[in-house]
């Protein structure tokens, strides 16, 4: 596959010290090769997204709860933004409330993940979500398969 | 009725009174015309009698003449001619007075005539004879033929005066007869008068009479209902006015005058004088109402009154339009002091509001409290298997098992705070109602339950269940929750069998249904052979928190079958719960049909 030659960026938008901590371990546990970058807060994220020649990440994770700019907020701006608007776009939230499901979908995310309790499902969740090929997926995604449980 | 009983004695009073009147005038004239008869009758009787003394002494005037004359031939004494030299005077006096007294009658001056050209004759007679027996030769002969013609004229004379008396005796005759005919109807007409007269009197008397007991007993009732009314308006806290729209005029109850702190009928009735009393801020209401009612379309206002005593009053006034007898058309107006009311109604709104504010905060407190605990925990959790995963070996053996109960004690947390989540949820009010089978429904929750069902060798037999209109994953969640317990309160030693039945009954039949509007009901009980409880906790069971069980023997969070009972009652429904301690125990959901 064309992921494993080259190195997968991805980005993780959480204002949670301990829950970025946990992402980038499960990522250095799982055998696949990435570059995990993280940002504090939506406000941080778009800065992140809009320095100049900037290698744009394959995969954002977005947390909706966040201080200065929530993720919905960060989710409108980018659908709106020519060069960002294509990256996947996985909800990485605590809460799992119909609301924010039926938002984000409409928004246009590509998945929704709700936090695991334990670590081990936390990298079996993770690596799903960067073994597919989201580029592709979004033509055929409905609303069953927008939420992810492993 | 009263009315035209009024009316019809009034009519009746006012007609006998026309009928007495037209009968006494006739009377009184008939009578009079009688008086006249009778003034008539008398005069023409006086002068018969007159005429017939009168033509009787003719007679005897020229009779005594006659006499006279006759001495005076055979005695040559001329004493005899005494009376014959009166009787000329006499005679003309008395004819003269004949002459009046027969003036109206022509017939009998005819005859008068006549008696004069006659006794003229027989005096003439007299004279010459006298001038024969006093001649010197006196001629026997021509005395004789004299006398004979004097005697002859004398017999006419009283044949003539006898005709004049006859004729006045047969005229006063006559006039006797029509006066008699006359008056002997006269009696029967004023007796049949007289007896109409009574009748007519006597049946106005009766009928005045019942109708004034009418009027009477009418008025009594007025006066009763009157009375009534005025203290229905103190009782009831209500005035009523009244406008004539003919005259303009208007009347206020005394108990208005009373609701506006005022004496009653200490003011005049009148727009002006009623909206001094009202609220200098709520006048235009009263006055747009009073408008509205000139345009025929009167509608219930609410305004406030400023009373006499200086104390605000709530007051709501409506009205009608009724015409009355006298088609002129009436405004009944209702004014009734709604303060007690406005200020209940004013309290209830705060106290509900106060509630739905409170309901609200609870509910997001609910939301925000079950949401908000998930992170930390889920962290801990997290931490946990992180330590499990890596460092677990390396912990001592008491480091191992106080860690394991960590381990316990925040997995117990987290489904305490989804089942949290869960009942809040179904408190939460989005009832999406659907055609929904309910035979579909167990068999997705069995399928959810299928390892807990193998496990534990378990059996489910159903009867077949009906399609009704619910919340469709609220129903999943009330057989997941029913169906749950049986498998978890199962004896340990045989496997749980659960049995599900349903019948549709109407609400009569069951007291706890008893005085609901649906009529029928489908009864769907699920038992099991688990087990049971004491009776005696089957209503506490329901209640949020309460468990039967030590936790460390069944675990559980004590919220499943309050969600249950939120279930059924969100879908207007009721729960009951049956056990018998090592027997099994029967949950039976009524579902409106």
């Amino acid at each position: 596959m064309e992921i494993q030659n080259d190195v997968m960026h991805i980005l993780l938008a959480d204002d949670d010290e301990d829950d970025r901590l946990f992402f980038r371990d499960a990522f250095e546990e799982i055998k696949i090769k990435t570059k995990v970058e993280t940002v504090n807060d939506g406000v941080e994220l778009m800065n992140y997204l809009t320095q100049p020649n900037i290698k744009l990440p394959h995969i954002l994770f977005l947390d909706l709860n966040m201080p200065r700019k929530g993720g919905i907020d960060c989710l409108l701006e980018l659908k709106r933004m020519d060069q960002v608007k294509n990256i996947a776009v996985v909800i990485y939230s605590t809460s799992a409330s119909e609301e924010d499901i039926e938002e984000t979908f409409v928004l246009g995310a590509n998945v929704y993940l709700k936090k695991p309790n334990d670590f081990s499902t936390l990298k079996k969740t993770l690596e799903a979500v960067i073994t597919t090929n989201w580029q592709y997926h979004t033509s055929g995604l409905n609303r069953d398969n927008f939420i992810l449980s492993i | 009725m009263s009315g035209r009983a009024i009316f019809t004695t009034a009519f009746l009073l006012k007609g006998s009174f026309i009928v007495a009147l037209f009968i006494l005038i006739f009377t009184s004239s008939v009578s009079y015309k009688h008086t006249v008869v009778i003034a008539e009758s008398t005069e023409l009787l006086v002068r018969s009698y007159k005429i017939q003394i009168q033509l009787e002494q003719l007679v005897s005037y020229v009779k005594d003449a006659e006499t006279g004359e006759r001495g005076y031939i055979i005695t040559r004494d001329s004493d005899f001619l005494q009376p014959y030299n009166t009787a000329r005077d006499k005679i003309k006096g008395t004819l003269f007075a004949l002459q009046y007294l027969t003036s109206q009658n022509l017939r009998q001056q005819h005859n008068l005539d006549s008696l004069l050209l006659l006794v003229n004759l027989r005096l003439a007679l007299l004279k010459s004879s006298l001038e024969i027996s006093s001649a010197e030769n006196l001629n026997k002969r021509w005395l004789e033929e004299n006398m004979t013609k004097g005697r002859k004229t004398m017999d006419i004379i009283r044949s003539q005066i006898n005709k004049m008396i006859d004729l006045e005796v047969s005229n006063f005759n006559e006039h006797q007869k029509k006066y008699n005919r006359e008056i002997s109807i006269t009696p029967i007409f004023t007796l049949f008068l007289f007896t109409v007269t009574l009748i007519f009197l006597i049946f106005s008397y009766l009928k005045i009479n019942q109708d004034l007991e009418i009027q009477k007993r009418t008025n009594e009732k007025l006066l009763i209902s009157i009375e009534s009314i005025k203290h229905a308006e103190i009782i009831g806290e209500f005035g009523t006015s009244q406008w004539n729209l003919k005259t303009n005029k208007r009347y206020y109850s005394d108990n208005l005058y009373a609701l506006l702190g005022c004496e009653p009928q200490s003011f005049e009735a009148t727009v002006e004088n009623f909206l001094k009393f009202v609220h200098p801020d709520d006048r235009h209401i009263v006055t747009n109402g009073v408008k509205e009612v000139t345009d025929n379309n009167p509608f219930p206002v609410e305004y406030r009154i400023i009373r006499k005593d200086g104390e605000i009053r709530f007051f709501k006034s409506i009205g009608k339009f009724i015409t009355d007898n006298g088609n002129s058309k009436l405004y009944i107006g209702i004014s009734r002091d709604i303060t007690q009311q406005h200020l209940t109604e004013q309290a209830l709104v705060e106290r509900n509001r106060e509630l739905e504010h409170s309901v609200n905060e609870l509910e997001s407190f609910n939301r925000v409290a079950s949401h908000d605990l998930q992170e930390p925990l889920r962290k801990i959790q997290t931490f946990i298997s992180r330590i499990s995963e890596k460092e677990l070996s390396a912990m001592s053996e008491t480091s191992k098992e106080y860690f394991a109960r960590i381990k316990t004690s925040a997995s117990r947390m987290r489904t305490l705070i989804d089942d949290l989540l869960l009942f809040s949820r179904a408190n939460k009010i989005e009832k999406v109602f659907e055609k929904t089978d309910f035979n579909q429904i167990l068999e997705s929750v069995r399928q959810e339950l299928s390892q807990t069902i193998e496990e534990k060798n378990a059996v489910i037999r159903s009867a077949s269940l009906p399609t009704l209109n619910v919340i469709p994953f609220q129903i999943q969640q009330l057989f997941i929750n029913l169906i749950g317990n049986s498998l978890k309160y199962s004896n340990p030693d045989v496997p749980p069998e659960i049995k599900i039945e349903c019948e549709i009954m109407s609400a009569g039949t069951s007291p706890i249904l008893e005085g609901n509007a649906s009529t029928n009901y489908y009864k769907i009980s699920v038992t099991d052979n688990g087990l049971g409880f004491e009776q005696k906790y089957a209503d506490h069971i329901f209640v949020l928190f309460h468990r039967l069980h030590n936790k460390s023997e069944y675990p559980g969070t004590g919220i499943g079958l309050a969600i249950c009972k939120k279930i059924v009652e969100n879908h207007n429904g009721f729960i009951t719960a049956k056990g018998i301690p090592g027997i099994g125990s029967t949950f039976t959901i009524f579902l409106p049909a």
